[in-house]
């Protein structure tokens, strides 16, 4: 099908323009001038249109617990917020720790169409941290990177062998950085609050202990390793100064760390709608997560949305589990509390949502809008609002803190391999 | 803001009018051993307290004198817009078998001397209750009369009347007042 | 103040001093009414009243049962021990249940802090905190600061001390917020592990070693020691603990005279206070509790007879 994008306000990170965009058999054909006659024509006079949104970080709950989320209404949801690929975390049940099930995962996701599945391999078999699954057939079955998410590998022996191992796969290895002895019970942030309200709190050292435990692995090895949902102000730091000395280390963080704090869990009567882990920070936290995108010490955005059951947030805070979805107003809600609030540009947003993640993922012809690459685009208008509601979320599950809000720049059209998967005009 | 419309009773009128109504009770019962008198707070319990005065100076008798605070006894209806504060309800002797005076400065609704009636009761059984007031402004919305009263005072409903004593507002009268 | 606003008692947190002495003097009335012979007043005659209580307490149940029976309220006890609650949903299964019966009030005991703002989104009826988790016990401190302002007539300038468990402690963090509103100057002490992180924020000053502590103090308030801290290595053993923290014979000399202490009840003689000094120490105890049942029946008469729009959650 030929599909024409007519006089496109094209944001890639390094450059703007103003042009109309051809798309064919599923690629960008050419971006210029377009005279020529398409099947479809869309007119994006006042909008912006930017690569398709990849997510590093996004847990799809299949196998296992389809009534959170399955892959239909993940690959829904990933659309509509402007995703054409999506890193899915194998803490599922049973855990993606083999070809075949991570071969199933991407290969019904093809079949629905909307959105690219890259199943994310668990580091060791089962998740259990006590042998490493086989990355080489994982590879082959379409995964891009490996992480144990929901746990951190507690043995540093195995995530030396893990890291080494790696090499051989050419796999991304993400480590999820918490001291599970450290963060032990605890439900919020601890701090003077938790301290006050009687809470048990998890220390922010649960984070940086590890960060600077896969940061010395990283080094010592030399072998890349990406960190994922950096929350707090110690672990930016030692990100920060290894960067300096050379260190491959990448890192990503969610936007819910960008905009709330553990305030706004106080303000919200311990509504079990605001708990997250990593816990939402302090004032300082969210703003070293701001700065930090500024300056690149944070290299990516990723959602970690993170389905649950209506009946498991109706709990008291404490017996809750952790988590927020996020995909349908991932983008949204940067655009409006750092764009608009000219904390950080357009251009910045998309790099950390789209074209760092291709590269860091090796997906070479994703990321940016460029002749030849896969026609994967978002159309949005930056002026035109809308509200969050129950009703209209496209996710199986309702937990997000973001009910109610208003945000800007609504996305219009979802392009994935030159088909449109959402559209909302 | 409220200005005082008319003067009711002047000082000397309320005066006359308690040791009237002293003479009144005397008369109606003979036994003045079983005889007690109740305050209701809080410018009951200044007029039964003047009124044990006029008996012991004037007739030489010693009348124990309760203090009563209807709050917890009260219906919906009485309730004041106020913070229920709950003053001091002391009754040190053994009411059952006596003859109450219950003492309030105006009878209005009735709703007040409902639950006074009620507290006595939880106190214990008393031969009978009789009721004196100051005023008796008329609006009854329950079954209760006074039986010694000072003066009656027609008035209408959006009236408002005042009693004011020594005790607590520093002179006695009783005025009308109303709005500015 | 004109009327009693609050719908819920959810700590001292949201009280203002006003609302606080309007407790007091309410309180100062029913200790009379339990000296009568009919200790029975009508003012919450038709008001039902559900003691919820997730946590296992007979005193301050009874406490708050009696507060109500005296007021002529109809009292429902539910109690379910913390083994049996196994998921959340039980917690907001049962409220939804006795909503049918339409409670006035819901007496909530719960291990959840901060559970209440929660409950209070599946019930009409009015909620007072008789315990939650380790975040406030208000009635407690009400009862505490009133039972010191009896004898020394105002709190302000008093140096107050608590000493214990302040990490695990709801009647440390309310009777912190309580006192200082009224003026005093609180300190607490304790093992470092069991004074939560930041806890200075909170404004009370920290100390280690008890001695320091009460040199000064008017008031001490003891809390009560769970000896199962020691399987958490909180402190190595109930002895190391008791040669430190306790008021031992040789500690009660050197306090103030009219130095005095209060504990939440009941008392581990021997553990927090020496059984040596029970004479001397028990009777103010014991007004603890007569005073809890008339803060109680006080918060009940004012949750109970607030007039007022219906609100939503807290």
């Amino acid at each position: 099908m030929k599909l024409v994008i007519k006089n496109a306000r094209i944001i890639n990170p390094d450059q703007q323009l103003q042009a109309d965009i051809l798309i064919q058999n599923g690629v960008i054909d050419k971006i210029g001038k377009i005279s020529e006659k398409a099947d479809k024509e869309i007119e994006a006079q006042g909008k912006i249109v930017f690569p398709g949104l990849i997510d590093m970080h996004t847990h799809i709950r299949t196998p296992g617990q389809e009534d959170r989320e399955d892959l239909e209404s993940a690959s829904r949801a990933a659309a509509k917020g402007g995703f054409t690929s999506i890193c899915c975390m194998p803490n599922t049940v049973p855990a993606v720790d083999n070809e075949t099930t991570a071969r199933w995962i991407y290969d019904q996701a093809r079949k629905i169409g909307l959105v690219d599945m890259y199943p994310v391999g668990a580091i060791s078999k089962q998740r259990q941290g006590k042998e490493l699954s086989e990355f080489c057939a994982l590879r082959r079955a379409g995964c891009l990177s490996l992480s144990d998410d929901g746990d951190s590998v507690k043995d540093p022996s195995l995530l030396r062998k893990a890291l080494e191992y790696s090499r051989m796969s050419g796999l991304l290895l993400i480590s999820h950085c918490e001291d599970k002895n450290l963060s032990g019970k605890g439900v919020m942030r601890e701090s003077s609050l938790s301290a006050q309200y009687g809470m048990t709190g998890i220390p922010s050292i649960s984070e940086s202990i590890i960060v600077a435990r896969d940061i010395e692995l990283a080094r010592y090895l030399n072998t890349p390793i990406h960190l994922a949902h950096i929350s707090t102000v110690r672990s930016l730091e030692l990100i920060h100064k290894a960067k300096q000395e050379g260190v491959q280390v990448t890192c990503e963080t969610a936007p819910h760390y960008c905009v709330l704090s553990l305030k706004d869990v106080v303000e919200n009567g311990f509504d079990s709608r605001y708990k997250v882990n990593p816990p939402l920070g302090e004032e300082s936290d969210v703003a070293a997560v701001r700065q930090a995108l500024q300056s690149g010490v944070i290299d990516c955005i990723a959602t970690d949305h993170a389905p649950h059951l209506q009946g498991e947030k109706e709990l008291p805070f404490q017996e809750a589990p952790f988590g927020f979805i996020g995909l349908e107003w991932a983008f949204s809600l940067l655009y409006t509390f750092l764009v608009k609030e000219k904390i950080i540009s357009l251009p910045l947003l998309v790099d950390k949502m789209s074209s760092v993640p291709a590269r860091i993922l090796k997906l070479e012809d994703k990321g940016l809008i460029r002749e030849g690459n896969c026609a994967d685009l978002v159309i949005a208008d930056p002026d035109r609002t809308w509200t969050v509601t129950e009703d209209t979320i496209a996710s199986k599950s309702r937990n997000t803190p973001f009910i109610g809000y208003t945000l800007s720049c609504c996305i219009e059209y979802t392009i994935h391999r030159g088909k449109i998967s959402y559209k909302n005009v | 803001m409220l200005r005082d419309k008319t003067q009711i009773l002047s000082a000397q009128d309320v005066s006359r009018a308690l040791y009237r109504l002293s003479h009144q009770v005397l008369e109606k019962y003979k036994n003045p051993q079983d005889l007690a008198l109740i305050g209701i707070h809080t410018r009951g319990v200044d007029l039964a307290r003047r009124l044990k005065t006029v008996f012991r100076e004037r007739e030489n008798l010693e009348i124990p004198l309760g203090i009563l605070d209807i709050t917890l006894y009260r219906d919906d209806l009485t309730a004041v817009a106020e913070v229920p504060l709950v003053k001091e309800t002391t009754i040190n002797f053994d009411i059952s078998g006596k003859t109450l005076i219950l003492v309030d400065d105006v009878l209005f609704t009735g709703r007040t001397i409902r639950a006074a009636l009620d507290e006595i009761m939880d106190f214990g059984r008393p031969r009978r209750i009789a009721l004196l007031v100051l005023v008796d402004r008329g609006h009854r919305e329950l079954p209760i009369r006074a039986d010694f009263v000072g003066k009656n005072i027609p008035t209408s409903r959006e009236e408002l009347i005042e009693v004011r004593l020594k005790e607590t507002d520093g002179k006695d009268e009783v005025v009308i007042v109303e709005k500015d | 103040m004109k009327t009693w606003q609050k719908k819920h008692l959810q700590g001292i947190k949201e009280l203002s001093r006003e609302e606080i002495e309007t407790i007091f003097n309410l309180a100062s009335s029913f200790k009379g009414l339990s000296e009568r012979e009919v200790k029975k007043a009508p003012a919450l005659r038709g008001k039902t009243v559900v003691n919820l209580f997730f946590e296992n307490s007979t005193r301050t149940r009874i406490s708050f049962e009696l507060a109500a029976k005296r007021l002529s309220a109809d009292v429902l006890n539910f109690s379910s021990t913390a083994s049996s609650l196994q998921k959340g949903e039980t917690i907001i299964d049962t409220i939804k249940t006795l909503e049918a019966y339409h409670p006035d009030i819901l007496v909530v005991r719960i291990g959840y802090s901060n559970c209440l703002p929660t409950l209070s989104k599946y019930t009409q009826a009015g909620i007072v905190n008789a315990g939650d988790g380790c975040h406030e016990h208000p009635t407690q401190a009400l009862l505490d600061m009133f039972t010191v302002k009896e004898i020394k007539k105002s709190l302000e300038g008093l140096k107050v001390l608590i000493v214990g468990d302040i990490l695990h402690s709801r009647v440390a963090r309310s009777n912190i917020c309580g006192f200082q509103k009224f003026g005093a100057k609180v300190r607490v002490c304790g093992p470092p592990t069991l004074i939560p992180y930041k806890f200075e924020d909170m404004g009370a000053e920290i100390f280690y070693d008890l001695d320091k502590a009460m040199a000064d103090a008017d008031v001490i308030i003891m809390l009560r020691i769970q000896k199962e801290r020691q399987q958490s290595s909180f402190f190595p053993s109930l002895r190391e603990y008791v040669e430190k923290f306790s008021l031992s014979t040789e500690r009660m000399e050197k306090l103030k005279k009219d130095c005095l202490i209060l504990h939440p009840g009941p008392v581990n003689w021997d553990v927090e206070i020496s059984s040596q000094v029970k004479n001397r120490v028990h009777p103010l105890i014991l007004r603890q509790v007569e005073n809890g049942l008339a803060i109680r029946m006080g918060v009940l008469y004012l949750i109970g007879t607030r007039k007022g729009e219906y609100e939503t959650g807290n």
